[in-house]
């Protein structure tokens, strides 16, 4: 689904992300963890787009989306969230699910001048599937700025979820959630596998990445040191070097 | 009469350069060249009426259509500089195309007299609404039918999705990225779409005033034009034009009594309402305030 | 017009250039501290440049006292500015800040306008010597004299960024507010100096345009305005050394094309130069390492 191939991406002096690979099988909930700075959401930003690699390739269903517009890779099938929630505060949760109905499966539904300039009708029962699996049916006319922090990190997720992607990249989803709301997300992740959904974790949280990942890969300082399955990764003395050494 | 005619009119065509601006700043753009693209569609209208005998809708259209263009062609590279760079940017653009302007001979013999722009001394006897029996009312009319027109194609645009992408991308242009919003074609886009409205508004004032000349179309208009939907805030078109009826209905005619001091209020006026208001006059809390005291929207309250 | 007019031209352009850049400057120290554009800058500092007048006009005062006249004044009226439009209006409201500055510089203009009726005011020229003849150019003395000061005005300030604690302290605040203040620097108070010594700097260029000029006139507010902002941009927002070179260059460029087109067209080539500058490099000549975001 997703390979990375010998990825590098350098600010000034900073190796951020020094030369990594690996790959995503479709179907699969792929984890990506690593102790603070260790290049995890610089990954995910040069997979999006947002930055340019250094060097390396991106391959995303067998072609390389290196030259590919950033706006554009949501419609190849690339959604994601962000670790910093970034939601249209001044939008409504509705009106935040509608901004990303970009993809193709959009654009074979409504026309061009429906989809743009035309009015919340057809999109209502695609949004409100989005909103009831998030659980924020409720909130729908609210601003996304008045959400409660867990409501907007669910948002998040929806909004990548109404882009209807293939492959979702989830940075931090868990970050500031309390136990409950964890338990919710892990839930959440095992339905969207079971719909098909291919996903990219980043999560310091331990307990959930070990238990929803299906493989894991361990990035310590901008390199990968490990790669496989919770069990394998978890018993790697390497892994427990950099998390101990580091103090995480 | 006359003299309430006369000023809706004026309030007419600066709505329309006003609710130019507001597209353009929904999606958090600031441009200082609106008053460049009244200025085209101004010499624009002018030039097919009087040099051309065009009537005067296809003349604004055209107008509107030249601006648009320019609107287009400027929003390429300007839209690669964000934020400040963008406001400086835009206010040499809006001088360089008042420059121009003064720059601009293109005469005509029309009988015995010269008539078309004539550089510095600017552009005389745009007589069409005369010459055609119009008289103020129907003037206004037909200003205030171009305006209704602009703005509820703009509230109906507002609500949309167009709308909301045009403001998600004002919001943050690395969210409205990933979730596959073109950023250059949506700021091009509104750049366009202020460019056209505002060169309807330069038109109908081309037609108003009979004579244009560069010094019109300066660095004091294009601030008016951001200043009316900064002031009314970006809600709704609405905003806009109650402060377009603020300013120039109460500040610069209600004060007219005050005379040269009136220009020295106006400067003052808008450091103080920045000061004490800087989300503009009605913004999202006194909007609010407003939808629940109508009773409705109140579940958003 | 032969080569030696046109190389004449370039080097008057220069001279006066050295105002464009002290202009360029004030808008680039404001930049850099606040990460705000303080619109009425050119305009105050004109402003600061009239008030000199008062002493000759209206004191008494011999003529020379006009120029430490208008530099204190801009610099009073730059911190009112600070006081007026920025110190009470929250940091996350970029466009109140923008419209506020814009309502300064028109209100600033106006009271120009009400106090002087509109007419120009004839300002004292710096030095009026002899030219000097440099084989076939001439320097004019004056020029020189605007030319001279200005530079001192540069060295002063960067002496000021950089050999004191307050200079150190803008820096610091420029760079990392947040730490800076951790650190115990009085955030307000440095943005208020910044305001002080940026007007000061204005008020030497408007008084130092007035000399050249020879005169004062309403008009030129928006020029001057729209110069400085182009300075700004083609050096790099936030760039001092960019604020210096971009000044002359503007000033030799637009002086170059009177030379060779004429006086009113000459400012739609600095646009279009301003144009070629943010197609080419957008980031200006020197432009600042982009932060993060
Ligand atoms: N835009 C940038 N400019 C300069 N340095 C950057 C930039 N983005 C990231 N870095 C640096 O790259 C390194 C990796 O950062 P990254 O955000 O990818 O880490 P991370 O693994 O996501 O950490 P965390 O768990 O804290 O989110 C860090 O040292 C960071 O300071
Ligand atoms: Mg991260």
């Amino acid at each position: 689904m997703l390979e990375v191939r010998g990825l590098v991406k350098h600010f000034g002096g900073v190796r951020a992300v020094d030369g990594i690979d690996f790959a995503i099988r479709p179907g699969e909930v792929f984890g990506l963890i690593g102790p603070n700075g260790s290049g995890k959401s610089t990954t995910v930003n040069l997979v999006c787009g947002l930055y340019a690699p250094t060097q390396g390739q991106i391959l995303f269903q067998g072609q390389d989306i290196a030259r590919v517009a950033t706006h554009k890779r949501l419609s190849l099938g690339l959604a994601r969230t962000f670790q910093n929630i970034r939601l249209f505060t001044n939008l409504t949760v509705w009106e935040n699910l509608w901004m990303a109905e970009n993809a193709p499966a959009h654009r074979a539904e409504a026309g061009f001048l429906k989809r743009w300039v035309g009015g919340r009708g057809n999109a209502r029962e695609r949004i409100s599937q989005a909103l009831e699996f998030s659980g924020l049916a409720h909130r729908a006319d609210d601003l996304a700025g008045s959400l409660a922090f867990g409501e907007q990190r669910r948002l998040e997720l929806a909004r990548a979820l109404a882009a209807r992607p293939r492959l979702l990249l989830l940075d931090e989803p868990a970050a500031g959630m309390n136990a409950e709301e964890i338990a919710q997300l892990d839930e959440r992740i095992r339905m969207l596998q079971q719909q098909g959904y291919t996903i990219l974790l980043i999560e310091h949280h331990m307990e959930l990445v070990m238990a929803v990942t299906d493989r894991i890969c361990v990035l310590n300082f901008g390199r990968k040191i490990a790669e496989g399955t919770p069990a394998q990764v978890q018993a790697d003395p390497a892994v427990r070097d950099a998390y101990l050494g580091t103090g995480a | 009469m006359d003299f309430y005619y006369s000023l809706a009119q004026i309030i007419g065509f600066h709505a329309l350069l006003g609710l130019s601006a507001y597209v353009v700043l929904l999606t958090g753009q600031v441009s200082l060249a609106q008053a460049g693209f009244f200025a085209i569609g101004a010499y624009v209208a002018a030039m097919f009426t009087v040099l051309a005998g065009w009537h005067l809708v296809p003349a604004m259209l055209a107008a509107g259509l030249a601006a648009a263009a320019m609107a287009c062609i400027v929003g390429f590279p300007a839209l690669r500089v964000r934020g400040l760079m963008l406001v400086i940017a835009t206010l040499a653009f809006g001088e360089a195309v008042r420059l121009f302007f003064f720059n601009f001979d293109y005469q005509v013999a029309k009988g015995e007299v010269k008539v078309g722009p004539l550089g510095g001394e600017g552009f005389r006897q745009i007589r069409w609404f005369p010459e055609h029996g119009w008289t103020g009312l129907d003037v206004m009319l037909f200003v205030w039918t171009v305006v209704a027109l602009v703005a509820g194609a703009l509230w109906w645009l507002d609500r949309s999705r167009f709308g909301a992408v045009l403001r998600a991308v004002g919001e943050d242009e690395l969210a409205a990225q990933s979730v596959g919003l073109n950023l250059t074609a949506v700021k091009v886009t509104a750049m366009t779409i202020g460019g056209f409205i505002a060169g309807l508004g330069g038109a109908i004032y081309a037609h108003y005033t009979t004579h244009i000349e560069h010094s019109n179309f300066g660095v004091l208009l294009a601030t008016f034009a951001i200043a009316y939907p900064i002031l009314g805030g970006l809600r709704n078109v609405l905003g806009t034009i109650v402060a377009v009826i603020f300013v120039q209905g109460f500040l610069v005619e209600g004060l007219r009594f005050l005379g040269d001091w009136r220009n020295l209020l106006f400067g003052a006026l808008i450091v103080l309402a920045m000061n004490l208001r800087p989300n503009g006059l009605i913004d999202a809390a006194t909007a609010r305030r407003l939808a629940r005291l109508f009773g409705r929207e109140a579940r958003r309250a | 017009m032969g080569f030696v007019d046109y190389v004449q031209a370039i080097i008057d352009g220069l001279l006066f250039g050295t105002t464009y850049s002290l202009i360029g400057i004030g808008f680039t120290l404001v930049f850099g501290v606040m990460h705000k554009i303080n619109m009425s800058y050119a305009a105050a500092s004109l402003a600061g440049a009239y008030c000199g007048l008062i002493g000759p006009q209206m004191l008494g005062l011999p003529p020379w006292s006009v120029f430490p006249l208008s530099i204190v004044a801009a610099g009073v009226i730059g911190y009112v500015i600070y006081l007026t439009c920025f110190r009470f209006i929250p940091l996350a409201s970029p466009l109140a800040t923008l419209m506020s500055t814009v309502g300064m510089l028109l209100l600033v203009d106006e009271i120009v306008v009400h106090a002087t009726a509109g007419m120009p005011q004839n300002y004292p020229a710096i030095y009026d010597g002899d030219p000097i003849e440099l084989g076939p150019f001439i320097l004019r003395a004056d020029l020189v004299g605007v030319f001279l000061i200005c530079v001192v005005a540069m060295a002063v300030l960067l002496a000021l960024l950089y050999r004191t604690r307050l200079g150190m302290a803008t820096r610091a605040v420029a760079q990392q507010p947040v730490a800076a203040q951790l650190c115990g620097m009085r955030l307000q108070a440095v943005n208020g100096l910044t305001f002080v010594v940026a007007g000061l700097l204005g008020g030497v260029a408007g008084a130092m345009i007035g000399a050249s000029v020879g005169m004062l006139s309403p008009l030129i507010a928006g020029t001057i305005t729209v110069k400085g902002l182009i300075v700004t941009v083609i050096g790099g927002l936030g760039s001092i050394p960019g604020a210096i070179v971009a000044g002359l260059l503007v000033g030799a460029a637009e002086n170059l094309f009177q030379a060779v087109r004429n006086v009113t067209e000459r400012d739609i080539y600095v646009m279009l130069l301003l144009f070629a500058f943010l197609v080419l490099r957008p980031g200006g000549l020197f432009a600042a390492a982009r932060g993060r975001d």
